[in-house]
Parts: structure tokens; sequence; C-alpha cells
């Protein structure tokens, strides 16, 4: 008598679970963290883009939060502090704001992703607005309290302003990535 | 050797990591208000690591830059060369000018036996202060306690004529400018050749007075200092002149005496001095009655 097996819920055929393999799922995974990084990077070059200043924790904190709320298991409490280290030593604020700021954004997103991630886009564009106004309203206050005096508010409106502007452009690259890059990698 | 760790207390861990990490984002604030040289050190090391990397980023923009430059240039070129070509026509016959004058002046010189003037000593110093008010117009220069400032000593500045040195303290001197309205300087005309008086008014422009009316200042010709006054010798550019209103010359000066940055102090009281001359009567100082010499006072008795 056959013994009664559950279905396989995975395909038959399966690659070799080789070290090619395991890298090439790997680096997969760490993508999300490597793009971060990467803009990061490139924004903290001498590019003489204007806005470049704001552009680049406003790239940052929106890809986190996205991350954060549809796959935090490839962005970890532990890879945005990483980049929040990153953020701060490539930048010149008062340090450990923008990490503060990071992480205080990803636990909102983890937190919520159970009815964050079934909004309506748009809905969570709006959302995200208001976690981006809070969390600029508390770099500026921590900003302020740090340098002991009312720091210009106008640098951090902006931030908030190219957050907010540039969530459509980052949702699609984000979409993409998780379609064809991070979820290939699961279906194959 | 791994501690093996129920799922529950996995869990847990897990949940408890955000608020750690917070916890350390709060540490990192305080260590970094507490003390900023190790961040600024740490930060200055990730960007010395940087450095190649950010030069290869900013290489191909200056590249473009250059191009782009070159690329204007070259459609400049034309109105360019125009503008040089009638610029350097003007140059040539400067320069023709300039070397006939030379020539003459050579030639003059050495008809005349000429002795040439001694160079005379200057310090530059930094001007600290414009003391100006509303009844003043003066400057305070920082000069050396060791160097030879003096009093009555000229000021200029790269253009011309500033002022004159009315006290020197220890570190400091106070010029009074032309422009002040205690100010008077004797000046040349120079194409008129009439001798005046430039007189300050505390205004920006000094009044030009007692000009010989048969030979009246001309619009814009230069205006020099004359050698009426021992400390101040003759020639030195003061500006040019320029008519208010129709019978009202008045001076620009050369010097922008508004902001004034360095001023070069020139010491010219001892570069003439006059020779014994007996049997001439010297003029009595302004104030005093004159006293005659002993052989021509009237016998008494």
């Amino acid at each position: 008598m056959k013994p009664l097996s559950p279905p396989s819920l995975k395909p038959e055929i399966q690659p070799r679970s080789g070290l090619a393999h395991g890298t090439d799922l790997f680096v997969r995974h760490c993508l999300p963290c490597l793009f971060v990084l990467l803009v990061t990077l490139v924004l903290s070059a001498p590019l003489n883009i204007p806005g470049q200043a704001e552009l680049m924790p406003a790239i940052v904190q929106v890809s986190v939060f996205l991350w954060s709320v549809f796959r935090p298991a490839l962005m970890p409490s532990v890879a945005v502090f990483g980049l929040g280290m990153c953020v701060d030593l490539l930048s010149f604020d008062p340090p450990g704001v923008m990490l503060l700021v990071l992480l205080v954004v990803h636990g909102v997103g983890l937190s919520g992703r159970y009815v964050l991630a079934r909004l309506n886009v748009f809905v969570l564009w709006l959302v995200f607005g208001v976690v981006m106004v809070m969390a600029t309203a508390m770099q500026w206050v921590l900003c302020s309290a740090l340098a002991l005096h009312l720091v210009e508010t106008v640098p951090f409106m902006f931030e908030c302003v190219l957050a907010f502007g540039s969530f459509p452009v980052l949702y699609v690259i984000f979409v993409w990535t998780y379609r064809f890059i991070v979820n290939d990698a699961n279906r194959a | 050797m791994v501690m093996p760790v129920s799922i529950q207390s996995r869990q847990a861990m897990g949940k408890l990591v955000l608020p750690f990490l917070i916890l350390v984002a709060c540490g990192v604030i305080l260590l970094g208000k507490a003390d900023r040289p190790l961040v600024e050190h740490m930060r200055m090391q990730v960007a010395d690591l940087l450095a190649p990397a950010y030069g290869l980023v900013a290489w191909p923009q200056a590249r473009l830059r250059e191009l782009s430059g070159n690329l204007q240039d070259i459609r400049n070129l034309e109105a360019e060369n125009i503008r040089l070509r009638t610029e350097n026509a003007n140059l040539q016959h400067w320069y023709d000018v300039a070397a006939a004058l030379a020539d003459e002046n050579a030639t003059l010189k050495a008809n005349l036996h000429w002795i040439p003037d001694e160079a005379p000593s200057y310090v530059t110093g930094r001007v600290v202060r414009d003391t100006s008010g509303l009844y003043a117009r003066a400057v305070l220069l920082a000069i050396n306690p060791d160097t030879n400032v003096r009093k009555d000593g000229i000021a200029l500045d790269g253009a011309g004529l500033a002022g004159r040195v009315t006290e020197v303290g220890k570190r400091s001197a106070r010029v009074l400018l032309i422009t002040d309205s205690s100010s008077r300087l004797p000046v040349t005309l120079e194409s008129s050749h009439a001798a005046a008086i430039m007189a300050g008014d505390n205004s920006s422009t000094p009044k030009i007075i007692y000009y010989p009316q048969d030979n009246l200042p001309v619009e814009g010709e230069r205006v020099v200092t004359n050698g009426e006054i021992e400390s101040l010798p003759a020639g030195l550019p003061v500006g040019h002149v320029h008519y208010l209103r129709p019978g009202t010359p008045v001076v620009i000066p050369a010097a922008a005496l508004e902001h004034l940055d360095i001023l070069r102090i020139f010491n010219y009281s001892d570069a003439v001095v006059p020779p014994d001359a007996p049997g001439r009567i010297p003029l009595p100082t302004v104030g005093r009655t004159m006293t005659l010499p002993p052989q021509f006072q009237p016998k008494r008795g």
C-alpha cells in the first residue's frame, strides 16, 4: 500500500542547489539593500545635481518604506541600521539623526504592513506622505535640538516633497525588481 | 557551538531587534554630540576611501564643461577676432606713442643732466576700520609697532591719493581722507596747467576752489598733486575733474575711498631738505609776528 503523501507545492524540476545557485539566490535577495546602498554612494558623489543633498535621504526613505511594507525579509532591521550608518557617514548632518529616522520609517512600515500592503497604491502614497511629514518633522526637531537653535525649515520641507514626489517612480522600480528579479528566484 | 533556541524565544528576540536598534541609534546621536571629532574623523576616512571614485565622477564633468566652453569659444571666435584686431590697432598706436615719448624723455634727461628722484620708502597696511562719521572722513590703519610710519605720511591706494596720516598710535594710524571737510590740498590740473586747491566737504567728491578764472578746469582732465607742501611730492594722481553744475567743478577721486582695503603709506617728509640760505629772510610761521634778523633790526638808543 502506497503511503499518503501531501502534494508537493513546488514544481518537480528544480535547479540543483549548488554554489552557483546559492550565490544567485543570495544576490537576488540582497538586491534591495544593494540598490539603496548604490543610491547612497552615487548621490553622495559630486554630481552637481540641484537638490542632491535632499534627494539622497528621500530616495533611501521611500525604498526602505516600500520594502519594509511588502517584503520585510529582504529589508531586515539590521540592514536598515547598516544603511542608516552609511547615509550618516556620507552626509554632513548631525550624526545619528538620519539613522534614527530611517529606523522609525522602517518600524512604521513593518508594524503596519498587514494593513498597508493591502491598500490601493494611491492610498498607500497618501499614507506614505503622512509618514514622511512626521519623519521630516522629527528630523527637524532633532537637528534643532542638537544645534541648540531653530534650523531652517526649507531644506526639510524640500526633502519631504522630494520623497513624496519620487514615490511613484520608486514604486514602479520596486514592482519591477520584485516581479522579475527577486520573485523570479522563488519561482524558478 | 550554537545554542538551541526555541521558536517562541526566537520570535521574541526578533521583535526586540528593532527597539534595540533604535536605542543604539539614540546612543549614536549622543555619541556624535559628545565626541564630534571622532565622527568627523570617521567621515573623513570614508570620504578618503571614496575619493578616487569621486574623482572618476568629477573627471568627465570637468571634460564636458571644458568641451562646452571650447564650443562656445568657437562660436564667439568671429566677434572675438574683430574685437581683438581693433584693440590691437589701438594698442599699436599707443605703443608707438609710448616709444616716442620714452625716446624723447631719455634725450631730454640726458641733455638736462637729470637727477633721478629717490625712490620713496613705504609700508603697506590693512584698513581695519572706517572711522568716518557724519562729520569726518577717516580710516584706521593697522601697522606694525616697529614700522616707520610718521605723521604727515601720504596714504595711497592702488589707484591714487587717499589721504594723509594725522595720528600715529602704537599699532594703528589714523588716515584723514581727502574727502574730509578739513582737508585742503594744493593740486595741479594737468591739461589746463592751472593750480588750485582741492577742498574736502565730507561728500564723496571734494570741491576745486581758488582756480584761475581765466583758465577754467576742463571736464575730465586729470588732477595731480603739486609740490607746494614739503611732505607731498608733485605728480601723485588724485582723480579727475567733473562738473556737478556749471561753475562747481569737483574732483572724482581715483582712489576707491568708499571701500578702502589696503593702503600704502609713503614717507616723503625728509625727501626735500631746504639748504641754508644765508641772507634770506625766513618766512614767519602763521600766527606769529615777523622778527627781523639782528642786522636788520633798527638800532635803538
